[in-house]
């Protein structure tokens, strides 16, 4: 994962992209953190087992498998900032039993790990690290480590480690609900040393030789009060000594094989994606018509003067042939203001994920298709009708400056809020109703169940919309399951840990809805799967709308996802150039039946949120929702996303509402994290299709929200100032 | 019963499978994370597959290919050479902004240059945004000296990205020969022009560290 040659690393290297705007070159002065080559069998950069001071490159989304007949773990490690390592892991540990009595637990786990030092001269890096850090976990232990390169091909590291790493495993509350850091315990009782050495034999080898305190121990606090001691796998580690072998065989893959103390061994496989590192950096889309300058005055003397836009045919015969051109560009030209001067072209965007690419593109060819009297150049990015920003532009700019570095079209370029509805803004005929449809397969997953790890279904999926105009969408999607594992079932039982209501059992009381006096709003999910007949996941009628400038609007009526149906209402403040907005959100809606596709059930409820948004620099956002959730539950949301300028999206979040920690049950609270990858970043075709997932904790009642589509903030921000510069680099692309 | 079962859940695997996306919808749509490995891995399989494909069309000879392309378009023309993906192509002039000339071939493969000089790439997959070479004066003039030269491309991350280097420019171990040689970043390249009278004619270039050299011929200027 550091095979990388200096130049492709100085092309990888991380830059904010507001400095590349201003002119690069000026870097500040900065050493860089230690990156890790190893991933240890908790996903993160380290030795067999034993943590490292090192992180990845930034950005860095990355998996690992490791495997042993004491543990099986899967970790998904992310790159939070150049200098902070986030994981998350689902553990399926050997030799203990829960109420399951699979004789194996399935655990989750959540690290983090901080290179507050710099390696630099004699001095190592130094990391801290919080391993299974929410809650008390079978992994909890705490570590400050310090790594040194030695020769080139070697490095050390030594540290101290509390709780696991020091073989002393922290007390499980088999009575806690688990989910809520531990702070009193982190740091505390006695501490053991730790150490590793790597040696990179090689671009693809490396060797690690490691002194590890864990004793694959888990204590257990029981009900009556008794403290046991159960062993992961059958007994102790032999010896305190690991020993492993790491091959990478292309940058982003690596296999293991190690032991643990000689008598346990195990194999391990990750993979390490970085969002700067795509097959096709560039895109393979095709070249942009180029800019066409214009002729001379004396050239062209009726078409300097301005005096073709007196005649009433002009209009129309340019904005066909324009709409034409950006069609050809995945651009749907929706409406044009034309006078002898000016021109404003609104556009929708289909194809390219920067929205700078395509207003780069569509300067180009208003330069080719517009009279030479035309000088002010207005490109407004529309988005379910609702004109998000205006790029205004002078055609000799784009004429002088095309093809230069892209920071010099931006310094000349005006961002500013749209105008909902100027004077003589003409539409373009016969582009509405228009009606879209697709048909594909789908897959869905559901994992994080004990019993059942892994759940799939497979099938094929209708999705259609017709657009009776800009902003006034009907839309929906049938299903038809093929085939697949995941069946209906009701929620667990209570009282009776591992039990499960059947369907038909759980609809034949009303009181089983409910559980501690909360209406069961997300814990019976499953009752919503396994369907053999077409389900209908959503059908919904969204209507957009702008009132004033910056101020935006959506009304969702109809099936808004699988489990509630009613009326969803929207308002957002966000001004083109303001890193900040504020929204609020109203729903009505009502439960949904659990088979009748158009059924509901008795449960109805109102829920609402008021929320603020803030972009940060070098792509983190945050927001924060305040309000009422579904089971009537009051609380907030708060939600840390990052985003890159190539669409990827890595995004965590947590809820906690008034419910108690009994009343919400395992986890104590709602949190989960989110990925977005843009399907162009693989194949280098542009698209703006996404692939992605969000991994929640657990489905639990409270701080649950209606899954509305089409939310307002997403769909405004692309052509705003964060974005449309974090993706300027694009314009001339 | 178990059979059939089997049978029915096979058939219906099959079918889903061979339901390949369709549809007029290509606005933005949500896909399964998997698709992305399986899109990325068939987007290999097909690369791969053109390559194959590629050898059994009848090849012509550059000189073919320039003839036939100068006779049966008007505009100027350049044979260009792609080292790296082993491919040599006619481009026509497809814009002039100034001196600087786009040419494109028929797949919209774009290549910019400015009299000769390269200034940037498109639709490669690995593009060149735009060079910057402090050095143009000095090899147009077929001069010796030092400059420097910035390369800027567009990265993963989708942003632009510049490389700088430190160019010497001197006489050519052929007459008529200018060549440029260029340091920065661990690593160094030559250039070579065929420099007449300000124009470069010929010339053999450094595009970046993916796509390499390229030569450059015009055939109608």
């Amino acid at each position: 994962m550091r095979a990388h040659s200096l130049l492709t690393r100085r092309l990888l290297a991380s830059t904010v992209p507001v400095a590349l705007l201003l002119g690069l070159g000026a870097q500040p002065a900065h050493t860089d953190p230690l990156i890790g080559n190893v991933l240890n069998s908790y996903g993160l950069p380290g030795g067999v087992d034993t943590p490292t001071a090192e992180m990845l490159p930034d950005g860095t989304l990355g998996g690992t498998v490791s495997y042993t007949d004491r543990a099986r773990r899967h970790n998904v490690v992310f790159q939070l900032h150049p200098r902070l390592t986030t994981a998350l892991r689902y553990s399926r540990v050997e030799g203990i039993n829960d109420h399951n009595n699979l004789g194996h637990i399935w655990d989750r786990s959540f690290d983090l790990r901080f290179q507050f030092i710099d390696e630099q001269g004699w001095r190592p890096a130094v990391s801290v690290g919080l391993q299974d850090f929410l809650g008390t976990g079978v992994y909890s232990g705490e570590y400050i480590v310090a790594t040194k390169t030695i020769t080139p091909n070697i490095r050390a590291s030594i540290g101290i480690g509390w709780g696991t790493l020091a073989g002393k495993p922290r007390t499980i509350d088999t009575e806690d609900n688990g989910g809520k850091p531990n702070v009193d315990e982190w740091f505390s009782g006695s501490a053991k040393p730790f150490g590793s050495i790597t040696w990179q034999v090689n671009d693809k080898l490396s060797l690690v030789a490691e002194y590890s305190h864990d004793r694959y121990l888990a204590r257990y606090l029981r009900p009556n009060g008794t403290i046991d001691d159960v062993r992961q796998g059958d007994d102790e580690p032999d010896s305190k000594f690991n020993f492993g072998a790491y091959y990478t065989f292309n940058p982003s893959y690596q296999v293991g094989l190690y032991t643990l103390g000689g008598d346990t061994f195990g194999a391990q496989f990750s993979f390490a994606l970085n969002p700067r590192n795509a097959p096709f950096p560039s895109g393979l889309e095709k070249g942009p018509a180029p800019v066409r300058p214009r002729p001379a005055p004396s050239a062209d003397p009726d078409g300097w003067s301005g005096a073709w836009s007196a005649d009433p045919t002009a209009q129309p015969a340019i904005q066909t042939a324009l709409g034409k051109a950006l069609k050809d560009e995945g651009q749907i030209l929706e409406s044009m203001a034309l006078s002898s001067n000016r021109a404003e072209v609104r556009i929708r965007n289909t194809r390219y994920i920067q929205q700078a690419e395509a207003v780069g593109r569509t300067a180009r060819l208003m330069t080719r298709a517009l009279p030479p009297s035309v000088e002010t150049l207005v490109i407004t990015s529309n988005s379910e009708g609702m004109a998000t920003s205006s790029v205004v532009l002078r055609r000799s700019d784009v004429e002088r400056l095309e093809n230069t570095e892209a920071s010099r079209i931006a310094e000349a370029a005006q961002l500013v809020d749209a105008e909902p509805r100027p004077d003589g803004l003409v539409t373009t005929p016969d582009l509405f109703p228009r009606f879209r449809w697709k048909l594909a397969p789908y897959l869905e997953l559901g994992v994080f169940d004990p019993q059942d790890p892994l759940r799939y279904e497979l099938g094929a999926e209708l999705k259609a919309s017709y657009e009776i105009m800009p902003g006034l969408i009907l839309s929906g999607t049938v299903r038809q399951r093929a085939l697949g594992t995941m069946k209906q079932r009701g929620p667990g039982i209570p009282g009776q840990r591992g039990e499960h209501y059947t369907p038909e059992e759980y609809v034949s009381n009303p009181d089983y809805e409910y559980f501690n006096g909360v209406p069961r709003v997300r814990s019976d999910t499953r009752m919503y799967t396994g369907s053999d007949s077409p389900t209908i996941p959503e059908l919904t009628l969204a209507w957009y709308a702008q009132p004033t400038r910056a101020v935006y609007t959506r009304v969702t009526v109809g099936l808004l996802e699988r489990a509630y149906g009613g009326v969803s209402g929207e308002v957002l403040w966000k001004p083109a150039n303001s890193p900040l907005a504020f929204g609020a959100e109203v729903n009505r809606v009502r439960k949904r039946d659990f088979e009748d596709v158009f059924g509901f059930r008795d449960y109805e409820v109102t829920t609402g949120h008021v929320s603020a948004y803030y972009e940060f620099a070098e792509g983190f956002t945050a927001q924060l929702d305040v309000g009422k959730y579904l089971a009537g539950d009051k609380g907030a949301t708060f939600t840390l996303t990052r985003e890159f300028a190539n669409g990827w999206r890595v995004g965590a979040y947590a809820t906690k509402t008034d419910l108690s920690d009994e009343e919400f049950g395992e986890g104590s609270f709602d949190k989960g994290i989110t990925i977005s990858i843009p399907v162009s970043w693989a194949t280098g075709t542009p698209s703006r299709d996404r692939a992605g997932t969000t991994l929640r904790s657990l489905s639990r009642d409270g701080g649950a929200k209606v899954h509305v589509n089409g939310r307002l903030y997403d769909k405004v921000r692309d052509a705003q100032s964060v974005k449309l510069y974090q993706g300027w680099g694009s314009f001339w692309r | 019963m178990i059979t059939s079962r089997i049978h029915h859940a096979a058939l219906s695997a099959l079918l889903i499978a061979g339901l390949a996306a369709c549809g007029n919808d290509d606005t933005g749509n949500a896909t399964n994370p998997l698709l992305i490995a399986a899109k990325a891995a068939g987007g290999t399989v097909a690369q791969m597959r053109n390559e194959k494909a590629e050898p059994a069309a009848p090849k012509r000879t550059p000189e073919q290919m320039a003839a036939e392309a100068l006779r049966v378009n008007p505009a100027p023309l350049v044979m260009v050479g792609f080292e790296s993906l082993g491919r040599t192509q006619v481009m026509a002039m497809t814009g002039q902004n100034g001196a600087m000339r786009t040419f494109m071939a028929p797949s919209e493969e774009a290549l910019i240059l400015r009299d000769g000089m390269v200034v940037g790439t498109r639709g490669l997959g690995n593009d060149l945004s735009v060079a910057e070479p402090g050095t143009e004066a000095l090899i147009r003039a077929g001069r010796p000296g030092s400059a420097k030269r910035v390369m800027r491309y567009y990265n993963g991350d989708g942003l632009e990205r510049p490389l700088s280097f430190d160019c010497t420019v001197g006489p050519g171990p052929k007459a008529g020969v200018v060549v440029e040689s260029c340091e920065g970043h661990g690593t160094s390249f030559q250039n070579n022009y065929m420099a007449q009278g300000g124009h470069l004619p010929v010339s053999r270039q450094w595009l970046g560290p993916k796509l390499g050299y390229v030569t450059i011929q015009t055939l109608r200027p």
